[in-house]
């Protein structure tokens, strides 16, 4: 079998931290630091027609992650994200507003360690 | 200013088929070269994510291409293709950035297999990888042509590809940045 790394971590993350201004807090910098993958929300100033669907999209991915026991959080705020992860089924995750590249490392790196991915055959209405 | 439309993994590796994640969450050797050129980064959603979930079997694009599957492909390109015109609309350079080798994100090498079904046992080394787009992106290119948008230069992570370089992947994406053919 060949190794897989991965964290079984995601941070739903705003577009400003993604893209982050000169002397922004670089949160793609911060998640590899600490061992999260990155789902990126949508830039503040598209416009709201493209900007839902790909919330939706978001919320889609972002319960499949949630149903196999991955933790979630959120970095920064995105308006219609609620909504969209609402319409799924699940709530929005923890979440920060960093302020220093420091302190989201350190709230990233402070979250305890998730459960491997749960079988296939204990999630809602799977057995297939 | 450039605009990279990066595939799902490159910043997170947990939507990899299982055994497929090299790393923890982020691809760095892609996100290293954006960030020194200089170039905004828009990350396309994983199309096998949402479809077949996270305990997917590996497969090829046989397995894949299935009207479903394509319906879905198609819904998810419109949302990518969406921001492409806006950024098109804006000036900005687009480049794509896949994974070759995959079925669904391959952007000059894909994987075919017309016989693979059924029980999923193969040998090692079945010489799955051909020239050729996924499934996803053939539906970008699709809805962009619909559009009228030309579709944007294109490279792949490689890491997925035997013979794989991190060297010469970083040469070939820094070639698409720059628009120069190598």
């Amino acid at each position: 079998m060949k190794r897989d790394d991965r964290a079984f971590r995601v941070a739903l993350v705003a577009d400003q931290y993604v893209n982050p201004p000169r002397g922004g807090v670089d949160a793609i910098a911060a998640a590899a630091q600490t061992g999260w993958g990155v789902i990126q929300l949508p830039a503040d100033d598209y416009p709201a027609a493209v900007a839902r669907r790909l919330l939706f999209e978001v919320a889609e991915q972002a319960e499949e992650f949630a149903r196999h026991g991955y933790d979630l959080v959120l970095v920064g705020r995105r308006n219609g994200l609620a909504g969209a992860l609402g319409r799924v089924g699940i709530g929005v995750p923890d979440r920060i507003i960093p302020e220093s590249f420091v302190g989201l490392v350190e709230f990233l790196s402070s979250r305890p360690s998730p459960e491997r991915a749960v079988p296939f055959d204990s999630l809602p209405g799977g057995s297939a | 200013m450039g605009v990279a439309f990066v595939a799902h993994c490159v910043l997170n590796q947990n939507s990899k088929v299982g055994d497929g994640a090299i790393c923890a969450g982020v691809y760095s050797p892609i996100i290293d070269v954006l960030r020194e050129k200089g170039w905004r980064i828009e990350q396309m959603p994983c199309p096998e994510l949402a479809f077949a979930g996270l305990n997917r079997f590996w497969a090829v694009r046989e397995q894949y291409d299935t009207a479903a599957y394509r319906r879905h492909c198609a819904r998810l390109a419109t949302a990518v293709a969406d921001v492409i015109a806006l950024r098109v609309e804006r000036g900005e350079d687009v480049v794509l950035i896949g994974v070759e080798g995959s079925p669904s994100m391959g952007v000059t090498i894909t994987s075919s297999d017309p016989q693979r079904g059924g029980r999923p046992e193969w040998p090692d080394g079945t010489p799955e990888h051909v020239s050729g787009e996924g499934i996803f992106v053939e539906e970008l290119r699709r809805e962009l042509s619909n559009r009228g948008i030309g579709f944007p230069r294109v490279v792949g992570q490689t890491s997925a590809i035997p013979g794989h370089d991190e060297a010469a992947q970083r040469a070939a994406i820094e070639s698409a940045l720059s628009g120069i053919d190598r």
